[in-house]
């Protein structure tokens, strides 16, 4: 069953379209990662979707995003609060500063249950130490007296991840759960992603610049580059034959991805900014195999058995 | 072979002050590390945050005072010099940062910052030849045209490559690399690393390379130490060597592989790094240990090497 389905996204700030043409969907008890470098639009993707965006002074200018039926472009504040937090859960990037330094573990946690579930603060506390228990935190009730920075960083991550889980979600939005993590914790925290993702039958989208994260966990994959999708497929697809020269060279920029003693593939130059986003396909002006077609022409999607690929000479390229 | 550099019980306690509130602690942020850095190779120090490696290349070139042990850099006794003799000879010995953004002043041109080396050492940038300045930027792959630019005006890639093209500056024999691609993207990453290669063959080079990221070690260096909580508790002699240390299998195992037909099930080891404020007796990976026996909480294993390959456990795999 499709959870959530992202169609011709743009999204503008002012007279700047930072993102345009975004297409995803995903289905219950799946992982969408979205992929790219800094600057690719994929945490942006992310803010749209939980209606972030006015935030930061930007809209959406068209296409849709449709969440278990529902249209979520232009829905108003007041709805998109219920849904934030409730059936949408984010985990942010930083725990450091996603936690509130002056508050304890506990009522952090709780706020969540009774504000979307009606809960007495009584009834929210006996949920919260039963997720925190989930979550293989040790000794949740007494966890709950403690300040975040009496905890580590891969405890409060958890901690995020708990506040996401309170309200029962349907969709998890995860942007770079794991960057601020050391590799062992790291393992820790994608596991338990994993195994969420399986037991409570979610929808995972995990935001993230690492392709070893994405080929660890994902079903599906989309590549973003310069605010746009240029490729999507099964995680298959996408290792086994990557289409996009852009696809190709994010994973041959990975030391031991093509084998221990392969020479790293380097993209000269780099992410261009919203400001000077290139004319035609965004990635000519680093790309290898760049025609006069591709600065003019925006190429579009050619499928390939799992995947599709936005460049006018996908499948012709090895 | 002769080692250019020779790190012996190198040590470095750290004491935070007491207060009305807290006693006065001790800690230990690198522990007897020794090791040899032949001429020509490379070695990667791979550890989590808070292991020290930070801390072990910032001693290497007496940027901080080590507490005790001793190093020798091309025959010197470097703990022997005095201040003035230690910049002359770090001349020869640079370090590459990790942060290119914090590493370059501001208000300094490209130019200015390439040079700033040659003034440290007592030279006026006049007596430079005027070319000098296009030769260190081409060297590391900038336009010469950059040379009157300002750091806000380059990437973080570019910056990384104006950082390295002043440790170059003095033409050093070891460059001391501290995470210097922690910071960027991964196409950016490749560009970085494949010019390193490049300049390692193309002058010689000697490096010591700190990173958290096994993969990039495995594919960069020649060697490889293992560090946790301040001590070396593996070397592997070559990049491929199997792991002894049940510590460096299980940083291998949280490696994910760029292919999603090798998924594994995840075993994660439990817990994170204990503080490195007064450790418990016994070898510091004790408590996460799988392996861990009585004596593991009792004794601190030595390093111990057999056929080149050292590896500080009881009972090691």
């Amino acid at each position: 069953m499709t959870m959530l389905e992202v169609r011709d996204l743009e999204v503008a700030f002012g007279p700047i379209a930072p993102l345009s043409g975004v297409s995803f969907s995903l289905s219950k008890g799946e992982t969408l990662g979205i992929v790219g470098e800094s600057g690719s639009g994929k945490s942006l993707a992310a803010m749209s979707v939980l209606g972030l965006l006015p935030l930061s002074g930007g809209r959406i200018t068209a296409g849709s995003i449709i969440f278990d039926g529902q249209e979520l472009a232009g829905l108003p504040e007041p709805a998109y609060r219920k849904l934030r937090g409730g059936r949408i859960g984010l985990i942010t990037q930083n725990p450091m500063t996603s936690l509130d330094p002056l508050q304890k573990i506990g009522p952090q946690v709780d706020a969540v249950a009774v504000l979307h579930l009606g809960m007495t603060s009584a009834q929210a506390r006996a949920r919260t130490v039963d997720i925190l228990g989930t979550l293989r935190i040790p000794e949740p009730a007494l966890i709950c007296n403690r300040y975040p920075h009496q905890m580590s960083g891969g405890m409060k991550q958890r901690i995020v991840i708990a506040m996401a889980l309170a309200a029962d979600p349907d969709l998890l939005v995860a942007d770079e759960p794991t960057t601020a993590l050391d590799v062992t914790v790291q393992a820790q925290i994608i596991r338990l992603l994993d195994d969420l993702v399986k037991e409570r039958d979610l929808a995972l989208v995990l935001i993230t610049h690492d392709m070893s994260v994405v080929a660890q966990t994902c079903d599906k994959v989309v590549v973003m580059y310069a605010g746009r999708v240029v490729e999507r497929g099964t995680v298959t697809a996408i290792f086994d034959a990557p289409q996009h020269p852009y696809t190709q060279a994010l994973i041959g920029c990975i030391p031991g991805a093509a084998g221990a003693d392969e020479h790293l593939t380097s993209i000269p130059g780099t992410v261009p900014t919203v400001l000077n986003y290139p004319k035609g396909c965004p990635f000519h002006t680093r790309c290898a195999h760049m025609q006069p077609i591709c600065t003019t022409d925006v190429p579009a999607f050619v499928s390939h058995n799992d995947s599709a690929a936005a460049c006018h000479f996908a499948g012709d390229m090895k | 072979m002769t080692a250019l550099l020779e790190v012996r019980n190198l040590s470095k306690q750290f004491t935070s002050a007491g207060g009305p509130f807290r006693k006065a602690r001790a800690m230990h942020a690198v522990n007897d590390v020794s090791f040899d850095l032949p001429k020509g190779r490379v070695i990667g120090v791979v550890g989590e945050s808070g292991c020290g490696k930070s801390t072990l290349a910032r001693l290497i070139l007496r940027l901080i005072e080590p507490s005790a042990g001793t190093l020798r850099f091309d025959g010197q006794d470097l703990r022997a010099k005095s201040p003035g003799e230690m910049r002359r000879l770090r001349a020869r010995m640079q370090m590459v940062f990790q942060d290119p953004y914090s590493a370059i002043d501001p208000r300094y041109t490209i130019a200015r910052a390439v040079l700033e080396p040659f003034k440290v050492q007592g030279q006026k940038p006049t007596q430079l030849p005027a070319e000098e300045v296009a030769a260190l930027l081409s060297m590391v792959g900038l336009s010469p045209g950059l040379a009157s630019s300002y750091p806000h005006q380059l990437s973080g890639g570019q910056k990384q490559r104006v950082g390295i093209a002043r440790a170059l500056a003095l033409r050093p024999s070891l460059l001391v690399l501290d995470e210097p691609t922690a910071s960027l993207d991964v196409s950016v990453q490749a560009q970085i690393i494949s010019l390193l290669q490049q300049l390692r063959d193309e002058l010689g080079l000697t490096f010591l390379f700190i990173s958290h990221d096994l993969r990039l070690v495995r594919y960069f260096c020649d060697e490889i130490l293992v560090m946790y909580l301040g001590r070396v508790v593996e070397a592997l002699p070559d990049t491929d060597a199997a792991a002894r240390h049940p510590y460096t299998a299980t940083l291998r195992e949280s490696t994910f592989a760029v292919d999603p037909k090798q998924r594994r099930v995840i075993t994660p080891l439990e817990g994170e790094v204990p503080s490195p404020f007064d450790l418990p007796p016994g070898c510091a990976f004790a408590d996460r240990c799988r392996h861990a026996r009585a004596i593991c909480r009792t004794d601190t294993p030595a390093l111990v090497a057999h056929d080149g390959h050292a590896v500080a456990c009881h009972n090691p795999l």
